[in-house]
């Protein structure tokens, strides 16, 4: 046993213990009691029995219209939210890449909105759109400003996509200026000493080249749409009501906010942790997706 | 050196579960009330912290707004007898209920803590927490306790709260509205359709200032529908909850009560029901843009706040075709004495302090702005709209609340959105009637 190898091995494994203590006790176990509650009356209240349920909760659950609907909303949320945030995080990154004055004071401007917390932005916005907006309508006379946009379901959705891409657009800009500046300059001069636009050089040489990016970034978008929390719950609050297959709901309420509600309106605690674990599978399966298809579109150089 | 080197390791793990691992084990609880004995009938706390060290109680509040006025308290307490009482509040941006589950399952039992509703009181019973509070001295001096199944005491009142549709008193003498007509609701129609057809003249935007939007449903999931829950009946007849925890509507009172908010609704100021948020349907109020508002006393510190100093009153809502004089009374929420907690004698004393003595009776009314639920308290309220609830208490005009024994979530996340469809014209009293009906049905089977 105690050959040279073995010791090393030994070694190596000590050096990884915090990490793996630390690990284990704040994601592993956490996650595997969270599965293990969902199977589970549990209430939170220490000193309750905690009675196996079996299924129960997974029953309930996939029979609640609002979770289904919540999934909707926050399907269609995530899909405007990534592309727009791609979309204006890609635009500012190639305008800060260009020879401007001021670059390192755009830069940090366009990423300022990231450091504020969600929830003050989310009641900033909410001053905008119910007040600020509606103020200007009545002032300029233009009447579809008039009514908050947040008292119609589509735009308050879209309302939340301004938001949170007017949030989280400077740090992918971020991440799109890093891959731009490490692109072989070489490839991009040749093409355009063999007389390519502007707009085929983008579109054959650039963007190819930082596709890892566009991998990584949407991964990034697609994560963070699907978690949407705080804006939500600071900007709409899951309203306007609306009517969804025969019920009044909460038409912009997202999976995260859905669950809290479950978990923390109705006190259904158990419920609640049951639509996390399917939550945890459906952003899993929907990353993977989004992972797989993005790394095809990468090149090797 | 191996052997040394496992076994230092495994005892540095041994410690840190060791500290995890404080949290007393759970288990064992009695059910139903705690056993803990009543301290007999002193009405003064020990004026000797007892042996082995100064006691330390903790109180958590959900009231962020008296969180101040309940510190002074403590420490008052503190100066007076030497047991010191932390308040810890949470509300507003750190919601109550996750925060206090967070406490609890992280080991830490506070003395007293707040509970709120019928789904409250069940979590607080099946985990054994709750003390029989049945022989305190304060028992006697209030009808607002929160009782057991078996007839026993387990919560203590924070306060007594009131609404009905608030009323701004001179916008109607100005108006010519006698509120005493207001009863009935032939009587309530008149008197919006006269304001409404003075608004300009009395430099109204609408007659109403209600909130029905995303975040306001506690007004109309909850308040509202004690409306139709409560409006008319004994204090103590519960038949309509009863009916709506079996599946069931009363549907000629439901539509009458529809009917009613299709009212309220179509005479509110738009912007402000559908999106403005609690300090928007105050100012409107507050600014004189509307006659009346759905709001309880609980709001008079926000008008202390604004300045607002004209007379207010209360007429009931009354939404039925017969008189129903009475405005809806009733407690908020109850403190209970934790009996998994250490130090259960100190929270007894510190309740009683609280309910018995001249200091505490400040507290309560002066400091907390609260109308109090003991009779013995002899200071009046301040605010306008507590004041209005003490004129209807004082006749005995009192109608109960049920919208707390609604299931938890229910009105708020299953009926608000009904009553904002119907606000927002997307329903007609059809289409509410038959959603509320529907909702209601579904809580039936369990």
């Amino acid at each position: 046993m105690s050959t040279k190898h073995g010791k090393h091995n030994t070694t190596f494994i000590l050096f990884l213990l915090p990490a793996l203590f630390a690990f284990s006790f704040v994601i592993v176990i956490p996650f595997l009691l969270g599965i293990y509650y969902s199977f589970t009356d549990w209430t939170a209240m220490t000193g309750t029995q905690v009675n196996w349920v079996g299924l129960d909760n997974y029953r309930i659950i996939f029979q609640d219209i609002t979770f289904l609907h919540s999934f909707l909303a926050t399907l269609s949320y995530a899909i405007l939210n990534i592309f727009f945030i791609n979309l204006v995080a890609f635009g500012l990154a190639l305008l800060v890449t260009n020879k401007l004055k001021l670059v390192g004071l755009y830069r940090a401007a366009f990423f300022l909105p990231n450091l504020i917390g969600g929830i003050i932005l989310g009641y900033i916005w909410q001053f905008i759109f119910n007040n600020a907006i509606t103020a200007f309508g009545s002032a300029s006379g233009l009447a579809f400003l008039e009514v908050t946009f947040l008292s119609n379901r589509n735009l308050a959705l879209l309302a939340i996509v301004v938001v949170t891409t007017w949030q989280m657009a400077g740090y992918i800009m971020m991440i799109y200026v890093a891959a731009i500046q490490s692109a072989p300059v070489e490839l991009l001069e040749a093409s355009h000493i063999d007389g390519a636009t502007y707009v085929q050089r983008l579109w054959h040489i650039l963007l190819p080249l930082i596709a890892p990016a566009f991998t990584v970034s949407m991964f990034l978008t697609l994560v963070r749409s699907f978690q949407q929390f705080d804006v939500n719950f600071a900007l709409t609050a899951g309203g306007p009501s609306g009517m969804f297959m025969g019920r009044a709901l909460l038409t912009t309420e997202f999976l995260a906010l859905n669950i809290f509600n479950t978990a923390f309106s109705f006190r259904e605690l158990a419920q609640g942790q049951a639509k996390s674990v399917i939550f945890f599978l459906l952003l899993t399966v929907a990353s993977l997706i989004q992972v797989y298809y993005n790394k095809r579109k990468e090149l090797e150089m | 050196m191996r052997k040394k080197l496992i076994i230092s390791i495994v005892l540095v793990f041994a410690m840190v579960l060791a500290a995890c691992g404080q949290a007393p084990a759970g288990g064992g609880a009695a059910p139903g009330a705690g056993t803990a004995p009543a301290t007999g009938n002193e009405t003064a706390p020990p004026a000797q912290p007892p042996a082995g060290g100064p006691v330390e109680i903790t109180l958590v509040n959900n009231k962020v707004e008296i969180d101040g006025a309940l510190r002074n308290f403590a420490a008052l307490y503190e100066n007076m007898f030497g047991v010191r009482v932390n308040i810890q509040s949470f509300g507003g941006e750190t919601p109550y209920a996750p925060a206090l589950a967070a406490m609890l399952s992280g080991g830490d039992e506070p003395e007293i803590f707040v509970f709120e509703g019928y789904a409250d009181y069940t979590a607080a019973r099946d985990s054994g927490r709750l003390t029989d509070l049945t022989g305190q001295p304060w028992v006697s001096d209030t009808d607002m306790s929160f009782f057991d199944g078996q007839g026993r005491v387990v919560g203590f009142p924070v306060a007594v709260e009131g609404w009905g549709l608030g009323y701004n008193a001179d916008i109607l003498r100005q108006a010519g509205v006698d509120t005493s007509t207001m009863t009935g609701i032939e009587g309530m129609r008149a008197a919006f359709e006269l304001v409404n057809s003075q608004l300009d003249e009395l430099g109204l935007d609408a007659v109403v200032s209600m909130a029905a939007g995303p975040g306001m449903t506690w007004v109309t999931g909850l308040h509202a529908v004690n409306a139709y829950l409560a409006l008319g009946l004994d204090y103590e007849d519960t038949t309509i909850i009863d009916m709506m925890l079996d599946g069931q509507v009363d549907e000629t009172r439901l539509r009458h009560f529809a009917e009613y908010m299709d009212l309220i609704f179509s005479h509110s100021i738009r912007s402000t029901m559908l999106t403005g948020g609690f300090d928007q349907q105050l100012a409107d109020f507050g600014l004189g843009r509307t006659a009346f508002i759905h709001q309880g006393n609980w709001v008079d510190p926000v008008f202390a706040e604004l300045g607002v100093d004209f007379e207010m009153g209360y007429v009931p809502h009354a939404f039925l075709p017969e008189n129903t004089p009475g405005i809806f009374v009733g407690a908020p929420s109850w403190y209970l004495v934790n009996a998994r907690s250490a130090n259960i004698d100190a929270a007894l004393d510190f309740l009683n302090f609280m309910a018995t003595s001249p200091e505490g009776h400040e507290y309560m009314v002066v400091h907390a702005g609260a109308v109090p639920a003991f009779h013995s308290v002899a200071i009046a309220p301040d605010g306008p709209l507590s004041r209005a609830v003490n004129v209807w208490s004082g006749r005995g005009q009192v109608y109960a609340w049920h919208q707390n024994t609604m299931p938890a979530g229910f009105g708020m996340n299953v009926l608000g959105p009904i009553f904002e469809l119907l606000a927002s014209g997307e329903i007609d009293v059809d289409g509410f009637v038959q959603l509320f009906t529907e909702a209601v049905a579904s809580i039936g089977p369990n």
